[in-house]
């Protein structure tokens, strides 16, 4: 159990070794990374079939809480820390420099450090690595426009920063712990004030920085659209939700209580509205994407705010299907960059990425059978199932949204299967990019044949993810008086 | 049904719309005489109408435009002739029973519908201008005019021609109860008669009369019977609905029948033409205004 | 192996067939001999429609989240399928052959329309035969975008009236999904019993929103006022027999909606209980009155219309509200009438889609200013298109007459002078807009570039013909289909029509169409006789006319055709104000105007600013 330490300072330790091994041969150095990936999805994949059902805490170094740090391990980490090497692994950068390969072993690292994590003071450290590795692949481009995206995430994401530490510091001193599960024993107490929903709306503020939370958002555009594809795909299916992940984590370990949730409903339902109609104005395809994850990230905020089971099994299956779909989409919009007119009829000299192109669509919009269609369902019925009008206005928002969405999406695909007419003058889709969204698009289809298995296995998670008692009794085993 | 029943059947369904076309023969005879009084004349003598009848079928010179004229002058016929089956006359209820006043209705469609048709075919603009206007002005004057069957078959709470008449002979004339409908129903009358004020469709100098421009020999004919049977039709569907259809008597019921048309013919002498978009604000105006009074009145007491 | 399952293997073999050889023109004849197979395999349950059986059950079914799914088919389910087979069977003979090629030379994409005219057959299948409101909810979406498929398959113009579509549809669905996912949450179970229990037990306001949202949802596939803008243009634009076969059957998919939710599962009684304040007026009148509107103010569109099929498409819009007004009666009588014209609407209404575009596709035109003349050309089509317009206008002896008496006859009954008056002005713009509909294409005078056209070809003609048989037959004996609708009657809850082949026997004025028919045909044989009585009369030719004097030629064009009812429309005219399509442009740039708010919010130059303001205003919030 232990070894799962590996699948963080393994891509660290790769990271650190990966421009000197390139120095000496390159495609040794290009094979490295994903090499080291590889293996820790295979670590990663053992642990979570020989923990089943049952969580564990590991304590690194034998240094037990609150003095030493933590690792919780529970289905729910195990799912996102699987996500992260397969996602890392599927959008490789593979034609760009050592040290952008560098950077995504951190990023991949840093993100697995932050799903596993047990206490505050990890998870912070996590972000932060996270924070600097996305800032550098960023950056690798030197475009002016990217340059400016970057800086602009520069000062959110910093500023995010010391408002979580803020956070952080606030509970240290309001409890003198930072560790989740004796968080989760003294919250009720010691974090029931004004002061503990600051500390939550901080904490959220911050984190929410990477999750694309309103307001703190205004640099995913820019960002999504200068940004290499894969590294925007990245970015927006998998940091996102890890972000999301965090936030969801402490909402239910800590600060358990019904105006933390509404805080999350309203950010979530203002960011919907917000991206969506954004993006109803977008002039070409990668903003447009960006303004889209900016809602569906909404929608996962609004699905998670959702009480007990509920909400988790409703966030899980939104969150999952956008990791799924925002990738392949910003994939296939790689070689469909410039102004949206300009994609008139592309569609028709490459069908398979149209096809897939409509498939992606189709399952945003929720189009029963595509798993989009249930993900939204479970979030609508959760919301009508709540008294009172806030969610009842948040689930009409949704509806809404997706209307707009639909709207914004099909005329794009009206225009890019529309008569095309001049010449071709962006080159075909590469093969990568093409088989990468294939295989995405593979996975979605198979959550349509193996929905029934699918949802079941995302009860069990989200039911062990709001069992406290259990949390608790993972990391602190010591008998509690 | 046996036999003698399906005799007298066939007999009142050969004996009503010959009837029928005799009476309006006189109908026309009495249209003639009333205008020619009022303009100072002496008019035709008794048997000018089916004199002239006689004369058209017998002309040398009969011109067709193509199989759908022929076909649209016998639908115009025809559907008189079968809709005279359906309107009850003392003595003889043909297959009253098996079709209502709204059955009546639409037969009565049908022969304009074949006129439409076979001027359509004759390709001369001034009858497809009259067919336009005579369209338009069913538009105007159908609506009223349903808004009284409508109040009628209310009333009596059948759309059964039959037992309206029965009702009637029990309770006393629809006209006393229904006053309203009844002066509304003159009304339509009037443009589903096609008489001045609301003669648009033929418009002689304007449109050449219209659909009758090509119609010539068996053809005008053929509109002649069907004027006859109009005259009587209309007649006869009024005296049923607001005069006891005669109570059962011949001589009551020729008088209804006669009397009834006068009325409209007298005004018609009288009056210049009103255009299309006249006529069907008015129509849209005042008998629906009436009618609609007249509903009110019969749901509510 | 359920008749059932048999029907749905048959389907997707069609779909599949269609999908592999659709754009092969000889494969027509194929796919057409499919669908009389799926025809077949549906009177194979014809138990159903006799009354015999009230369900038969498909073999798969599933559980998802909880709820299960299964698919079954019962009365109302077999006679909606029957109308869906019998137009997608006429539809797919009318594009074998001919019309098939000649579509493909013109650059159509032959393959595209045969595949998604299977996947509308399909999917209008799994929807009729749910079992449950979410199975319900997953074959209306399929059904929706089908039929956004097959208005797609054009191209040019076609598919910015299907995007409009689109959004409108979605907007439904968004409607339904609201609805029920609130369901959901109430009840916990989608299936119908748990739905029906559910709606006994709502308070006014919570019945209202989901009436609302159901008949929204359902209504817009109608295009029910005021979401009728849609449905005119994008069937008139969709291929021939596409727009055959979706004017036939693809709004009353809307209606089925409307028969399963609102009239079984709440109930017309809940209806009934539902009261708009201020008024006398409740839920069911509210909806009444919406197909009352439905069906004035798209026919009198349909009047000004130049263009054949746009004329008939919005025709279309305005019978479903016919339909509407029956099923809202309630009772047998008006119910009856409602589903009957559902029946005899898609007979004629094919009949004539076909009939414009056999005519399209011999003259190249659909505008009916530059048309005229055809009947010399095109005997057989010219009377399919008699037939077609006699069944439209409502006239005896065809089937429209049947359905349209039984409305009248209810509304008289029930007393509802207002809504009888209205039914009368829809059907009398329907008479006039009719007429001008075949005067301009068959009568008149024949233009000079129509000198030599021929007569529409066989593969054509055969299904035109069939489908005018059908209408005058169902005509005749109005009972045999009388009998399909007893046990939808049955099913949904409403008081099952008492009849007779011929029609009805009601002791205050019955309709026997036997009887009526017989005596119509006989006195147009009384009619011929006196015709042929006269004096032998003899044919001349078309410019032998009267035209005061002056040399008719035949480059003179004399055909009155344009602006064909200009005292109507000096009356009208200023009466079509085009509020609602003021109100869709009113919607779309309140859309931009947000929109452009939301983007410059997103460009906003200090970031960090904002987040310092955001972070005070916060913790404002929490202490």
């Amino acid at each position: 159990m232990n070894a799962v330490v590996l699948a963080v300072a393994l891509p660290l330790l790769g990271a650190f070794l990966t421009p000197s091994l390139a120095r000496l041969s390159l495609p040794l150095g290009r094979l490295f990374g994903p090499g080291l990936l590889a293996f820790c999805l295979w670590l990663l994949w053992g642990i979570a079939r020989a923990l089943g059902d049952a969580t564990a805490g590991v304590a690194l170094g034998g240094f037990a809480p609150p003095l030493g740090i933590a690792f919780h391990l529970d289905r729910l980490a195990l799912l996102f820390a699987l996500a992260v090497p397969a996602m890392v692994l599927a959008l490789w950068p593979w034609g760009g420099r050592p040290r952008e390969w560098s950077l995504t072993l951190v990023l991949a690292a840093a993100a697995t450090g932050l799903a596993l994590s047990g206490d505050l003071f990890n998870l912070y450290v996590f972000y932060e690595l996270l924070a600097v590795a996305s800032y550098g692949l960023i950056a690798a481009n030197q475009r002016p426009a990217a340059q400016a995206a970057a800086l602009r995430y520069l000062l959110l994401s910093a500023a995010g920063s010391a408002l979580a530490l803020l956070g952080i510091a606030l509970v240290y001193t309001q409890t003198g712990t930072l560790n989740l599960a004796q968080l989760a024993l003294l919250a009720p107490v010691s974090l029931d004030g004004p002061l503990g929903l600051a500390a939550f709306a901080l904490l959220l503020l911050g984190i929410g920085v990477k999750a694309e939370a309103f307001p703190v958002n205004t640099w995913v555009p820019e960002v999504y659209a200068t940004a290499p594809s894969r590294l925007a795909g990245l970015l927006a299916g998998l940091v996102s939700k890890l972000a999301v992940l965090v936030i969801v984590r402490l909402l239910l370990v800590v600060f358990q209580r019904p105006e933390a949730t509404q805080l999350m409903l309203v950010l979530g339902v203002l960011g919907i509205a917000w991206g969506e109609l954004a993006a109803w104005r977008a002039r070409d395809l990668s903003r447009q994407l960006a303004w889209s994850s900016v809602g569906q990230l909404g929608i996962v905020f609004v699905a998670f705010s959702l009480p007990g089971e509920t909400g988790v099994l409703a966030g899980l299956a939104v969150a999952l299907h956008h990791l799924l779909v925002k990738p392949a989409l910003f994939l296939l919009a790689r070689h469909w960059n410039g102004a949206l007119e300009g994609l008139r009829g592309a569609a028709r000299r490459a069908p398979l990425a149209g096809a897939l192109f409509a498939l992606f669509a189709l399952s945003l919009v929720g189009v029963p059978p595509l798993p989009g269609f249930w993900a939204k369902f479970v979030t609508l019925s959760g919301l009508f199932a709540q008294p009172g009008p806030l969610c009842s206005l948040a689930a009409v928002v949704i509806l809404t949204a997706t209307l707009v969405e639909a709207a914004y999406l099909f005329r794009t695909l009206t225009l890019l299967f529309g008569p095309g007419g001049e010449e071709p003058r962006m080159a075909p889709h590469g093969a990568l990019d093409l088989g990468t969204a294939t295989a995405f698009a593979g996975l979605l289809l198979a959550g349509v044949i193996w929905l029934q298995p699918l949802t079941g296995d995302l009860h069990g998670i989200a039911r062990q993810a709001v069992d406290m008692d259990t949390y608790v009794d993972t990391d602190l085993p010591t008998p509690r008086p | 049904m046996n036999l003698t029943n399906l005799a007298a059947l066939a007999a009142e369904l050969l004996l009503m719309p010959l009837l029928a076309f005799s009476i309006g023969l006189f109908l026309v005879l009495l249209m003639r005489r009333i205008g020619a009084r009022l303009q100072r004349r002496v008019g035709p003598p008794f048997f000018q109408p089916l004199a002239d009848i006689v004369k058209f079928y017998a002309k040398e010179t009969q011109i067709s435009h193509g199989l759908i004229h022929d076909i649209g002058i016998v639908m115009a016929v025809g559907g008189y002739v079968a809709a005279e089956a359906l309107l009850p006359m003392p003595g003889m209820n043909g297959l009253a029973d098996k079709g209502d006043v709204l059955t009546l209705i639409y037969f009565l469609m049908i022969p304009s519908l074949g006129l439409a048709l076979g001027v359509g075919q004759c390709a001369n603009p001034n009858g497809s201008i009259g067919i336009s206007r005579a369209l338009t002005a069913m538009v105007a004057y159908d609506i009223p005019f349903v808004i009284v069957i409508f109040g009628v078959a209310w009333h009596y709470g059948t759309t059964n021609l039959v037992d309206m008449i029965a009702m009637q002979q029990a309770a006393g004339w629809g006209l006393w109860d229904m006053p309203l409908l009844a002066v509304a129903g003159l009304l339509s009358l009037q443009g589903m008669l096609g008489k001045q004020p609301f003669e648009i469709y033929v418009a002689p100098a304007e449109i050449a009369t219209g659909p009758m421009v090509e119609m010539g020999g068996k053809y005008m004919g053929g509109l002649f019977v069907m004027q006859a049977f109009q005259l009587y039709t209309a007649g006869a569907l009024y005296a049923t609905l607001f005069l006891g259809g005669g109570d059962g008597h011949w001589p009551t019921f020729l008088l209804q029948v006669f009397v009834v048309m006068a009325i409209p013919m007298s005004i018609a002498f009288q009056f210049p033409r009103y255009r299309t978009e006249q006529m069907i604000s008015w129509f849209w105006r005042w008998p629906v205004a009436l009618g609609l009074a007249g509903i009110a009145l019969v749901m509510h007491f | 192996m359920t008749p059932l399952d048999t029907l749905f293997i048959l389907s997707a073999c069609t779909l599949a067939v269609a999908w592999a050889f659709g754009r092969r023109p000889a494969a027509g004849g194929l796919i057409a001999v499919l669908y009389g197979g799926q025809i077949l395999a549906l009177a194979k349950m014809s138990g159903l429609a006799s009354g015999a059986l009230t369900m038969i059950a498909a073999s798969p079914s599933f559980e998802v989240l909880g709820q299960a799914l299964s698919w079954r088919f019962d009365g109302p389910a077999w006679f909606f399928a029957l109308i869906t087979l019998g137009a997608a069977f006429a539809s797919a003979w009318f594009m074998a052959g001919e019309w098939g090629e000649g579509y493909r030379r013109k650059g159509g994409r032959l393959g595209l329309l045969q595949v998604a005219l299977a996947l509308n057959v399909s999917s209008m299948l799994l929807l009729l035969a749910s079992g449950d409101l979410l199975s319900l909810f997953i074959g209306w979406e399929l059904m929706s975008w089908a039929s956004f498929l097959l208005m797609l398959s054009a191209g040019g113009v076609a598919v910015r009236w299907a995007f409009k579509y689109l959004i409108y549809a979605l907007g439904g669905a968004m409607a339904l999904l609201g609805a029920l996912a609130w369901i959901h949450a109430q009840a916990g179970s989608l299936q119908y019993a748990a739905v029906a229990g559910l709606f006994a037990t709502l308070s006014p306001g919570q019945a209202w929103t989901l009436v609302l949202a159901f008949a929204a949802g359902f209504g817009i596939k109608m295009a029910l006022l005021p979401f009728h803008l849609w449905q005119g243009p994008a069937y008139a634009e969709t291929p021939g027999p596409g727009s055959a076969f979706l004017g036939a059957i693809s709004s009353r998919m809307g209606l089925f909606g409307i028969l399963v939710v609102l009239v079984h599962l709440a109930g017309l009684d809940l209806l009934d209980r539902l009261l708009i304040p201020f008024t006398h007026l409740d839920a069911r009148d509210l909806l009444g009155w919406v197909g009352a509107f439905t069906l004035i103010v798209p026919t009198f569109i349909a009047v000004r219309q130049h263009d054949a099929r746009h004329l008939l498409a919005w025709h279309g819009i305005g019978q479903g509200g016919y339909m509407l007004i029956g099923v809202m009666q309630g009772d047998a009588l008006g119910s009856a009438g409602g589903l009957l014209h559902v029946f005899n609407y898609a007979t004629y209404q094919a009949a004539l889609f076909l009939v414009v575009t056999a005519v399209v596709h011999r003259t190249g035109t659909a505008d009916l200013n530059k048309l005229g003349g055809l009947v010399t050309r095109m005997p057989l089509s010219f009377l399919v298109m008699l037939v077609g317009i006699i069944g439209l206008a409502g006239l005896p002896p065809m089937n429209g007459f049947v359905s349209k008496w039984l409305i009248y006859r209810d509304l008289i009954s029930s007393g509802r002078p207002l809504m009888f008056v209205a039914t009368v002005i829809g059907t009398l713009g329907t008479i006039i807009s009719v007429y001008k509909l075949i005067h301009n294409t068959f009568l008149g005078q024949l233009r000079m570039e129509h000198e030599d056209i021929r007569e529409a070809p066989w593969s054509m003609l055969a299904p035109m013909l069939g489908l005018i048989v059908i209408v005058f037959l169902t005509g005749l004996m109005p009972g045999l289909v009388l009998d399909w609708i007893a046990p939808v009657q049955a099913a949904l809850g409403l008081p099952v029509l008492d009849h007779s082949l011929g029609g009805v026997d009601l002791p205050n004025g019955g309709l026997d169409m036997l009887w009526v028919v017989g005596l119509l045909f006989a006195g147009f044989g009384v009619g011929a006789l006196l015709f042929l009585a006269g004096n032998r009369h003899r044919y001349v030719h078309p410019l032998d006319n009267y035209a005061g004097g002056h040399f008719l030629t035949t480059e003179v064009r004399y055909h009155y055709s344009d602006d064909f009812y200009p005292g109507l429309m000096h009356l009208i005219g200023g009466w079509y104000r085009g509020s609602i399509q003021w109100l869709e442009r009113a919607l779309v740039s309140a859309l931009d105007f947000l929109a452009q708010w939301s983007q410059a919010w997103f460009r906003s130059a200090q970031p960090a600013l904002w987040l310092l303001g955001v972070t005070v205003f916060a913790l404002w919030w929490v202490v």
